[in-house]
Order: structure tokens, then C-alpha cells, then sequence
């Protein structure tokens, strides 16, 4: 008990948000959405803009979260580390598989002999 | 909470990382052409506004204010099970569509990704359901307990957060 009293009164000493400040986040996370529904309306027209105009959208919303509702902008730096660092080895993993399927390296090597033997009998 | 949270992140990376592996890969059976943008979009911004009401309520428990807190709770369920409405409501248009757990392999990523972050938010309906029941009694969650009801707030902002790149990645961004 008396270490969630600790955690607590580390977690009271953030200024406050207000109720407004959090019902105008409510809302700026509402118009990205929006916006980005609208971008994949119009896939063809923005072309290659459309997947990292999307990403950095998402981006901005999941660090409104994280930092306003999830209050990580005010507690200890050793919260951010600790997710920050579980957040960037997902990402890394992601990024990893991704590029590992992606490119099949017996296509280099053996001209896709592994992937495809039948063409090259 | 924070190292669970993290771990989570792994959980979840690893699965949208098999989502994309096997999105658009697949030579039978519907594919991406099959989402409806609406619906879903729909879906998350009624799980966007739940994290409002969440920090609403964690705003009511930290400032005393037990009837503000208990009201917002009683709305994040309430949003989280018309989350969960839309996402049965979805997987059973796709079924019927043809895209089951078993038709590809994309069908068989997409269901258990979104299947899993659904299981997610079924768990905290569940968590918030319990400290509202509890919040209730007597001697229940109150102004001098105001932590628990800030975890349930940490999870249940990280399951939206999960949504807005599963969305983004998911949904919005076509397949290559």
C-alpha cells in the first residue's frame, strides 16, 4: 500500500490537465482520423504521399496518447525508457520479418533456383 | 503496468509483422478489397472517444470527483462493448463474404490480429466493469484509491493505441 502511495504522489506532481485541455485533444485526435479516412478516399490522386502521410498521422495520435492521456509527458523518464524500449524492439522485429520475406536472398545467390527449380532444368 | 505494456508491444508487433507478411500474398479468397473503410472507421473513433471518457474518469479519481469518474467509466464500457459490437459485426460480414480463419493465409493473420486486440478490449470491459462494480460499494474505489482506476486507464489507452496503427496499417494503407 504504502508503495502505491509513492507511485501516486509521483504521478500528482504533473500540472493538472483540465477537462477542456483534454476534450480539445478528444477532438484534434477525432479531425486526424477524419483526414486520414479522407487520404485513403483519395489513394490514386496522392500516390506515393499517401503511406507516409498516413504514417505520420498515426504517429502524431499515438503520441498524443501516450504522452497526454497516458500522462507519460509528466511522469518519471524511466517509464518512456521502459516502454520506449518495448515499443522500438517491436518495431525493429516488424521491420525485420518484413524485409526478411520480402527479399529472398536465393534469388541472388542462385538466380531463384531454391524459389523456382523447375525453369531452370 | 509499464514493462507489461512493453511486453505487449512485442505481442502485438509480432503479429501485425505476420499480418504483413502474408497481406496481399494470398492466390485464393478474398483480399484487402473486402474492408469497409466506414464501418471501421466508425468503430474507431467510438474507441478514441472511450479513451476520452477513460481519461475523464481517471480525471474524476484523482480530483475526488467519485460521480464524474463513475459515470465515465460506465461510458468506456459502454464504447468498448459498441467497439466490440462493430468488430462482431464486421468478422461476420467477412465470413459471409467468404474470409474466415481458414480461407488464406491472410484471413487467418487478419482474424487472429484484430481477433486478438478485440480479446484485448473484451479484458478491459471486464476490468473496468469490476472497479465500477466496486467503486459502488462502501468500502470500495474511492478518493483515497485513485491508482487503480489510473492502471485500468494506462491498459485501456494502450489498446487504443494498438487500434490506430492497426487501423493505419491495417485498413488505410493498401495492399502492395
Amino acid at each position: 500500500m504504502a508503495e502505491m502511495d509513492a507511485v501516486h504522489d509521483a504521478h500528482d506532481e504533473h500540472p493538472t490537465t483540465t477537462i477542456r485541455e483534454y476534450l480539445i485533444i478528444g477532438l484534434v485526435l477525432s479531425v486526424i482520423t477524419a483526414v486520414e479516412l479522407v487520404m485513403s478516399l483519395y489513394e490514386d490522386e496522392l500516390g506515393v504521399v499517401l503511406i507516409p502521410g498516413l504514417l505520420i498521422f498515426s504517429a502524431i495520435k499515438f503520441v498524443i496518447v501516450v504522452g497526454m492521456f497516458m500522462h507519460l509527458r509528466f511522469d518519471s523518464i524511466r517509464f518512456t525508457q521502459i516502454f520506449a524500449f518495448g515499443f522500438i524492439l517491436a518495431t525493429a522485429l516488424l521491420i525485420a520479418v518484413v524485409v526478411l520475406f520480402a527479399y529472398d536472398a536465393t534469388d541472388a545467390i542462385g538466380g531463384g533456383f531454391i524459389g523456382d527449380p523447375i525453369e531452370h532444368h | 503496468m509499464w514493462i507489461f505494456l512493453a511486453s505487449e508491444c512485442l505481442f502485438f508487433g509480432s503479429l501485425l509483422s505476420t499480418y504483413l507478411v502474408f497481406k496481399g500474398e494470398s492466390l485464393s479468397g478474398p483480399g484487402t478489397d473486402i474492408f469497409a473503410f466506414e464501418i471501421t472507421s466508425i468503430s474507431t473513433f467510438v474507441l478514441l472517444m472511450s479513451s476520452l471518457s477513460m481519461v475523464l474518469a481517471v480525471y474524476g479519481a484523482q480530483h475526488g470527483q467519485l460521480g464524474l469518474m463513475k459515470l465515465m467509466l460506465l461510458c468506456t464500457i459502454l464504447l468498448g462493448l459498441v467497439f466490440l459490437g462493430f468488430q462482431v459485426y464486421e468478422f461476420k460480414t467477412f465470413a459471409s463474404e467468404g474470409l474466415t480463419l481458414s480461407t488464406n493465409q491472410f484471413g487467418a493473420s487478419f482474424y487472429v490480429l484484430t481477433g486478438f486486440h478485440g480479446c484485448h478490449v473484451g479484458v478491459g470491459v471486464l476490468y473496468l466493469s469490476s472497479l465500477l462494480i466496486s467503486s459502488v460499494r462502501r468500502n470500495g474505489i474511492g478518493k483515497e484509491t485513485p491508482l487503480y482506476i489510473d492502471i485500468g486507464g494506462l491498459y485501456w489507452h494502450f489498446v487504443d493505441i494498438v487500434w490506430i496503427v492497426l487501423f493505419t496499417v491495417v485498413y488505410l494503407i493498401p495492399a502492395y
